[in-house]
């Protein structure tokens, strides 16, 4: 069961002002030339929330996750944990920062050491944090974690060679719950799963969240997924946000021309209907990040674009409550 | 001769009882067992399944290859009627692949030849298979990128692979695929690697091509709502076999065998967003040691010991085989609203 979204009033767990990251392009010294990855990126996530970020490849949803968890370093902009910006932290406020956000990361096959067992993979976090007062201690708290994410006892002392896709991804989830973090990254955590599959860990997530109350930030190219796991969506193009809001706003009256292509483009499982449904194919690629265009950034792909629209970035404005399109001319 | 004289036309591809086998240090893997499938001229059928149920391997052995450790250890496959498995017709298995038999991979990046500009790539097929001349190709090579989507195709024939999107890629492995003006295209998850608006356009490309040059395809997915727009028949496999075979409609209409039934309730869609995913508890039997009876057993809700000899597959409805005892009983039964009544009972 997913937890109802919490009260809005609340300061936001997470707070994203303004951020741009940039990557350095191989070149000149005297001319150095970087990839615009994110620019201008907004956006809050309340206590006990799941954002979903979605996007296209290089739509810089991964970077986001990556900023947020200081694995990549901010250009400009702010990023307030719990009110303060954690950008610039160092040390032991980082140390500190690492404990209380934790991730969840695609691949279950090269994500957990080989060689590692499943008792130390999942103990890990504990004892670099020094949450575990001794090995007996630790043993019983990862004991406790496996059976949370639904895997056998006997799990402690296999490796990870032993389990399936699915299992592997629980192990991942017990050891990004172990430290209780107020806010879990999950890039892409369910997409080399496969369905039959997918669904147990989607539902986990949620269990774990009613459970735990902590914020996810859900990374996937996957909308029906984040559908499903959503409290609010985010749609990045180009390294902007064009589109955000309440997940049914999103789903059922996206506004931004690129929103609907994207979602009329999804297949449903379902012959009749999917025959039936009308196609948006807006044609063409998206912007070259190391020198964008001015303007909006599907300027090249939208039917509607004219003159401003290639000349004047769109701000991200709100036309209802909680729903804010980056158009000149929202749908 | 007259109508009521002739026989039978044979199917255009006929997959009959193939096993392939995985000779490994653990042992032999039973890959593909007992397989049988029918392709007609100018239809598509979708291969579905999850990981490891042997759709890539079908589409393997119908190319010719599978190569060590693998082997085809028992069945056949026919072309119009012709064994392509049997030795003596290596020569003839070897002359329609890539002429009537095209295939397109999932991943257009490593399938190109990175150091080749794409309209040699497409003229190699078309002087080996057709004797064209290398200014003949090199025509036909622009037609060909044309025919498939790709704009200034004059230009676009000298570019190498690696300054063309994902998308462009994948069309020129279709337009490399499609070459010879093949009788049946082998398609291996082709859009997996894609983004889904991107993905969106080589579907339309694809049912395009079949209707203009009444290709046959075979679409091999993952994706159920790829196969739903595409197919015009599937057959959804499991642990290694056929588990049940339909027309498009019906089967995602009225699933018969509870593993299509699992299959379909445990895809999150788009346009229908219950509180609760549905999963199917367990995970695929190990094909080092394949389970006597149902491949299903161990996780379908109604298997009990009925279930222990293996069901063949047979006739459930015109033109449908399901390889279950119980066919379309309902194996998950009103599982969805007892799942939401044990939620409305903890809050």
């Amino acid at each position: 069961m997913s937890v109802p979204p919490p009260d809005s009033t609340d300061d936001p767990l997470l707070a994203v002002r303004d951020l741009a990251v940039r990557y350095p392009l191989p070149g000149g010294f005297w001319r150095r030339r970087s990839f615009e990855a994110l620019d201008g990126v907004g956006f809050e996530i309340a206590r006990g929330e799941t954002l979903g970020l979605v996007g296209e490849s290089g739509s810089g949803k991964t970077t986001i996750g990556r900023a947020v968890l200081r694995r990549v370093e901010a250009h400009r902009g702010e990023i307030l944990f719990r009110g303060r910006d954690v950008t610039r932290l160092r040390g032991e406020a980082l140390r500190r920062l690492r404990a209380d956000v934790q991730v969840v990361l695609q691949d279950p096959y090269s994500s957990l050491n080989p060689r590692m067992r499943v008792l130390d993979i999942v103990a890990e976090p504990l004892v670099v944090h020094g949450r575990a007062a001794s090995r007996e201690d630790a043993r019983a708290r990862v004991t406790e974690l496996l059976d949370l994410v639904g895997l056998p006892k006997d799990a402690v002392d296999r490796f990870p060679h032993a389990f399936s896709g699915g299992q592997r991804q629980r192990i991942g989830i017990a050891r990004a719950i172990a430290l209780e973090p107020a806010l879990i990254v999950a890039d892409e955590p369910v997409s080399a799963l496969d369905v039959s599959v997918q669904a147990q860990v989607v539902n986990l997530l949620q269990d774990l969240q009613a459970r735990l109350g902590a914020s996810y930030l859900f990374i996937s190219h996957d909308l029906a997924v984040v559908r499903h796991i959503a409290h609010r969506v985010a749609i990045l193009y180009g390294g902007r946000i064009v589109e955000i809001g309440p997940r049914d706003a999103i789903f059922e009256n996206p506004r931004h021309p690129y929103t609907q292509a994207l979602l009329s483009a999804v297949p449903i499982a379902d012959p009749v209907r999917q025959r039936a449904r009308r196609r948006l194919v807006h044609a063409g690629e998206p912007p070259d990040l190391a020198a964008p265009p001015p303007g909006c950034r599907y300027q090249a792909r939208c039917p509607l674009a004219d003159a401003r629209c290639r000349e004047v970035s769109p701000p991200l404005a709100a036309l209802a409550q909680d729903h804010a399109v980056a158009c000149w001319k929202p749908l | 001769m007259t109508a009521a004289l002739s026989p039978v036309e044979p199917p255009l591809l006929e997959i009959d009882a193939l096993s392939v086998t995985f000779d490994t240090r653990a042992g032999p893997v039973e890959a593909l067992r007992s397989v049988s499938l029918v392709v007609e001229a100018g239809e598509t059928l979708g291969l579905v399944g999850e990981s490891g149920c042997g759709k890539s391997v079908t589409a393997q052995a119908v190319m010719g290859l599978v190569d060590v450790p693998g082997r085809i250890s028992g069945g056949d496959v026919r072309w119009r009627g012709r064994s392509l498995v049997d030795p003596r017709n290596a020569r003839f298995a070897r002359s329609l692949r890539g002429r009537e038999i095209g295939m397109v991979f999932q991943d257009p990046m490593t399938s190109l030849n990175p150091l080749m500009p794409i309209g040699a790539q497409i003229g190699e097929v078309l002087t080996r298979h057709l004797g064209l001349t290398k200014a003949q190709a090199r025509a036909r090579a622009v037609d060909l990128l044309a025919a498939v989507g790709i704009g200034a195709p004059r230009t676009r024939v000298d570019l190498h692979p690696h300054e063309m999107s994902g998308g462009m890629r994948q069309r020129v492995m279709i337009a490399m695929a499609i070459a010879c003006e093949p009788a049946l295209v082998l398609a291996d998850e082709p859009t997996t690697a894609l983004d889904v608006t991107v993905q969106a356009q080589i579907l339309d490309l694809l049912a395009d091509l079949q209707q203009r040059l009444g290709i046959a395809i075979v679409l091999v997915s993952h994706d159920l709502g790829v196969v739903a727009g595409l197919c015009h028949r599937v057959a959804v496999m499991y642990a290694g076999q056929v588990v049940e075979s339909a027309g498009v409609e019906d089967l995602f209409a009225r699933p018969a065998h509870p593993y299509t039934q699992g299959l379909l309730r445990s895809a999150p869609r788009l346009d229908d967003a219950p509180e609760r995913l549905v999963g199917i508890e367990g995970a695929p039997p190990s094909l080092l040691d394949p389970p006597q009876g149902c491949g299903f057993l161990a996780r379908c809700p109604i298997g009990d010991a009925a279930c222990a000899v293996p069901p063949p597959a047979r006739p459930v409805g015109p033109g449908r085989l399901a390889a279950c005892v119980r066919p379309f009983t309902p194996a998950w039964g009103d599982d969805r609203s007892v799942i939401d009544e044990r939620a409305e009972a903890r809050r």
